[in-house]
Formats: C-alpha cells, sequence, structure tokens
C-alpha cells in the first residue's frame, strides 16, 4: 500500500465519519424524560458522601494505610460511576436548553439560553471531577477534593429546570 | 466515451457555481451574511474566481500561463479564506459559553499546531514520486492544507457534541460542508503527489468538482430546509413538577 492510498483511505474514513455524524444529529424531538430518568437513578447524597473530604479524613484515621488505600480506591470508581451520570444528565439539560431557544415564546427562550449555559458548565465541571477522581482512583494515598462547584450547578441547573417546567405549564 | 467525459466535466464545473450563486444570494436576503461575512466572502470568491477561470478557458488566448497564474492566486485566496470560515464557525458555537469558550481556543489552538506539524512532517517523510512541477508542489500543499481544515472540522463537530452544544442548522451545514470538501481534497490532492496515466488523470479531474458539488449542495440544503421543531412542550406532566420538587428537597437535605 504507497502513501497517496493511506491518504485516500483516511479521506474516505473522515468522509463516512462526517456522514455519520450529519445522520446522528437527532432526529426525534428532544424531551426531558431521559434526564429526568438519570436524575432519578443519581443519588446525589450518596454521591457527597463519597467526595466528603471530612469522611476521607475519618477513614484515613480509623484504617490502616494499606486498608485506606484500598477503600479509597473503590470510593474513588463509585463517585467516578455517579460523575459519569451526572455527565450524561448534563448533556441531556444542554441539548434541552439549546432546543428551547426554539420556543415561541420569549421567556422559555431565555430560561433556555439559561438552561444550556448551565448544562454546558455542569458538563465541564463534571469533566474536570472525572480527571480529579481518575488520579484519586490511581494515587489513593492523595488528599482529596470535594468538587463543590460541580454539586452548586446541578442545584442551579435542576433548579432552573424546575422553573421552566413550572413556566411551561402556564 | 470522451464526449460524455467532456460533458461531465464542464456540467461539474458550471453546476456546482450556479448552486453556489444561490447560496450567494440566499445568505444575502437572509441577512446571514452579519454572522458570517467570511463564508459570504467565501462564496463570492469562487463564484468570480470561476467566471475568470471559465472566461480564459473559453477565450483560448496564451491560456495555459495564465490559466495557471489565475489559478494559483485564487487558490492561495480561497484556502485562506476557508480557514478564516472555520475560525468563523468556531466563533459563532463557543463565543456564548464563556469557560468552554476559553477550553476551546486553547484546544483549537493545540490542534492546529499538532496538524501543521502532522502536515509538515507528512511532506517530509512522503515517498518522492512526483515529477519536478507547479502541479506536484501545489499538491504537496494543498495535501497538508486539506489534512488541517479535515482535523479542524472534525476537532469542531466533536468538541460541540462532548458539550452537547446544539450547532444550528446552517452551521452545522457549512461545517459538514468544508469537512467532505477537505476529505475529497485530500484524496484528490494525495493522488496528484504521484504519476498518474491519462485515463487516471482524467477521471482524476472528477473527483474535486465531484466532490464541491456535493458540499455546494449541502450548504443549499442547510440553508433552505428550515430547523426541525425539536423541543416537545407537552412532556411535562401535572406530577412531574411534584417529583421534582422531591428530588430537590432530597439534595438539599
Amino acid at each position: 500500500m504507497n502513501g497517496a492510498s493511506v491518504y485516500v483511505a483516511i479521506a474516505v474514513v473522515l468522509a463516512a465519519l462526517f456522514a455519520y455524524l450529519a445522520a446522528r444529529r437527532r432526529r426525534e424531538p428532544i424531551a426531558i424524560d431521559k434526564a429526568r430518568a438519570l436524575m432519578g437513578l443519581l443519588d446525589i447524597e450518596a454521591f457527597r458522601n463519597l467526595v466528603d473530604p471530612g469522611e476521607e479524613a475519618f477513614l484515613r484515621s480509623s484504617l490502616p494505610p494499606d486498608q485506606f488505600r484500598t477503600i479509597q480506591r473503590e470510593r474513588a470508581w463509585a463517585a467516578l460511576a455517579y460523575v459519569r451520570t451526572l455527565s450524561d444528565i448534563a448533556l441531556e439539560f444542554s441539548c434541552f436548553g439549546h432546543a428551547a431557544l426554539r420556543s415561541p415564546d420569549p421567556r422559555l427562550v431565555e430560561l433556555g439560553r439559561q438552561v444550556a449555559a448551565g448544562a454546558v458548565r455542569l458538563r465541564l465541571d463534571a469533566l474536570k471531577a472525572s480527571g480529579r477522581l481518575f488520579v484519586a482512583a490511581t494515587f489513593p494515598g492523595l488528599p482529596q477534593r470535594c468538587p463543590h462547584s460541580l454539586f452548586d450547578q446541578y442545584e442551579r441547573s435542576t433548579d432552573l429546570l424546575l422553573r421552566y417546567s413550572a413556566l411551561n405549564r402556564l | 466515451m470522451m464526449h460524455g467525459h467532456r460533458l461531465l466535466l464542464y456540467y461539474l464545473w458550471i453546476a456546482p457555481h450556479a448552486v453556489l450563486a444561490v447560496v450567494a444570494v440566499l445568505l444575502l436576503t437572509r441577512r446571514l451574511y452579519t454572522r458570517f461575512p467570511v463564508f459570504f466572502l467565501y462564496t463570492w470568491n469562487e463564484i468570480v474566481e470561476f467566471v475568470l477561470l471559465f472566461a480564459i478557458t473559453v477565450i483560448g488566448h496564451n491560456q495555459g500561463a495564465l490559466y495557471a497564474r489565475v489559478f494559483l492566486i485564487t487558490f492561495v485566496i480561497s484556502t485562506a479564506l476557508r480557514f478564516g470560515v472555520l475560525q468563523e464557525i468556531f466563533n459563532n458555537v463557543f463565543r456564548e459559553h464563556g469557560q468552554v469558550d476559553a477550553l476551546a481556543r486553547v484546544s483549537l489552538r493545540w490542534t492546529t499546531g499538532l496538524l501543521l506539524a502532522g502536515a509538515v512532517l507528512c511532506a517530509i517523510f512522503a515517498s518522492g514520486q512526483t515529477a519536478d512541477n507547479l502541479t506536484a508542489g501545489l499538491a504537496w500543499v494543498g495535501r497538508g492544507v486539506a489534512i488541517i481544515q479535515c482535523g479542524l472540522v472534525l476537532f469542531l463537530l466533536l468538541f460541540s457534541r462532548l458539550f452537547g452544544l446544539s450547532l444550528q442548522s446552517y452551521v452545522f451545514g457549512i461545517a459538514l460542508g468544508f469537512g467532505i470538501l477537505s476529505t475529497v481534497d485530500l484524496a484528490n490532492w494525495a493522488l496528484h503527489t504521484r504519476e498518474l496515466t491519462e485515463s487516471m488523470a482524467s477521471a482524476l479531474d472528477l473527483l474535486p468538482t465531484g466532490g464541491y458539488h456535493v458540499a455546494v449542495l449541502i450548504w443549499l440544503g442547510y440553508l433552505v430546509v428550515p430547523a426541525r421543531e425539536i423541543l416537545r412542550p407537552s412532556d411535562v406532566r401535572v406530577g412531574d413538577v411534584g417529583q421534582w420538587n422531591q428530588e430537590l428537597e432530597r439534595f438539599l437535605r
């Protein structure tokens, strides 16, 4: 296979990828059902406990180092699973917020803009938290930081969705 | 057979530019040139380029040298404008999202740097099978540009998807059109870096114009077909708000 054939093969793969991305653009109407279902799966209190520095300090002081590292690694992996769900919720919120921008009602448009902006920040926070938790799972001995901004942003986003639904019912 | 090939060649040269003229007029009438001034400029530049090159071909007076000169100048302008359009799309998509905008700008800079390095390395290490002429030199440059543009379009589509940023229909259309155009350019210029038989060269003549035709049709399609109403407003039932309240209360506890 010569050099030109390699480039042609790359071009064909890329063209197919672009076509796939175009085809995958949402065809069906966006609803909040999926975000709600994901919210139901997320036990935010359990997640908060998993990344609570106080809880971590307690475990560090009461367990032998080896056992602490094992437990801490498991806690980090579990927290990572929660962050993934939160990240998926953020993606759904974002899609929903952007779709609301096309609403004929200017109040819903404004709220949709806020939902979308909040969701994008939530997604970004979730990605950052994923990175930190991955490090924490790899090096369980290191002290962990609580992702406060992630919880704050989640609270703000759910509040905005609540306002959206209330406004939509009027 | 030759007559049919020539007819197809002319069709694929003329038709995309006729469609592009419609795109340019639509951008004008819908005032989209205010949001996409570089893309607007790009469409008119392509039309002017076509008129010039077509006129030189039809008139036929000393056409070889003049054609090559005009082609080179317009190729440089067109390439610069394409990069401008991609930058314009990035600005439109990310400017409303402060933190993501900053991240996108940094990532874009790194991606462009890496793609540029990749294109240069490909040019250095690729085997030299070309005749030493203008077309071969142009092919090396064209292939490098196509690599960078393909990468940038891919980065744009994947990065916006990562954050659930909804690209407006025509913004997506412009990006997709450039994506297809760049992949066709990549294949076309890569094949031009090697010696070609006459039949292969004549077949290859159809590739860039054919790809261009597809890209222009994509731009027109996404401009003409209205964006779908994709939000279902009646999803929230009376009981939902109560359920959400419970979720929030649980969260605040």
